[in-house]
């Protein structure tokens, strides 16, 4: 139904009907291997960096909330390692680079 | 140390003066250790491995420069306010960031000179160990004072 105005009903004119052009999908050529996340970001204990440190650092580079970076840290704590993400092997590389450049031991291993 | 005041985008510690003297020491002095092997992998013993490994090396060493000039950075007469029972210190969230990571930086190259000891029942003997040890202790004091309000 058209809008009432003071002067009557007013109809809107009909559009012509538009075709939408299809969008354009490239085809990412990369193999389902290098596109699935095949490595492991894992932390690993040492008795010299601090709980909150750690805790800190996962904050700030994961944005994890207090929680969820207190829970890693503490599995890192008191089971010697935590996995803290499985990504491709490009972004597991930046995420260690990232926590050593903090001094946490991290390393990233291949899902087997 | 004492957090004093804090905003959203500042963090203003009182530090005495003894604590102040030690904290711009380091400043100016770090890095105080050679930098400690990294390791990207644990199991990853390829070619792939071997290049990734590199990169590492080369990245950390870059940070650790870039580090420097940001930690000194932290002497900055602007951030300083002496007052008469000790020092005031205010860092923005970046500078806050540089000096955790310069500390931690102190406390792991630190420990790491020790020989990577577990610290529960250390106890330094020779004298080139206490230096390091009470080193790494005083890094981690300062380091524990920053977070503390986050705890």
């Amino acid at each position: 139904m058209g809008r009432t105005f003071a002067g009557g009903t007013f109809m809107p004119p009909i559009a012509e009907p538009m075709t939408n052009p299809q969008p354009v999908i490239e085809q990412d050529t990369r193999s389902a291997d290098e596109l699935a996340p095949t490595y492991y970001v894992i932390c690993w204990n040492d008795p010299v960096n601090l709980m909150a440190y750690v805790t800190h650092v996962f904050m700030k580079l994961f944005g994890w909330d207090r929680q969820k970076a207190r829970k890693h840290m503490l599995e890192v704590h008191k089971k010697g390692k935590s996995v803290l993400a499985r990504e491709s092997a490009e972004k597991a590389e930046f995420y260690v680079h990232e926590l050593q450049k903090y001094k946490l031991h991290a390393t990233m291993e291949a899902v087997e | 140390m004492r957090l004093v005041a804090q905003t959203s985008q500042s963090w203003q510690y009182h530090l005495d003066q003894s604590e102040a003297d030690i904290l711009l020491g380091m400043l100016k002095q770090f890095p105080f250790n050679e930098m400690e092997p990294a390791q990207i992998s644990r199991k990853g013993q390829d070619a792939q491995a071997a290049e990734r490994q590199k990169l590492l090396a080369e990245l950390l060493a870059e940070h650790r420069q870039e580090l420097r000039k940001l930690g000194l950075g932290l002497l900055a007469a602007d951030k300083w306010e002496q007052r008469e029972n000790g020092c005031r210190l205010t860092l923005d969230a970046g500078a806050r960031e540089t000096l955790l990571q310069v500390l931690n930086d102190i406390r792991v190259g630190c420990w790491h000179a020790l020989g990577e000891p577990e610290l529960e029942d250390y106890r330094p003997t020779a004298k080139k160990e206490l230096w390091q040890y009470n080193l790494m202790e005083v890094a981690g004091y300062f380091e524990a004072n920053l977070l503390e309000p986050e705890e």
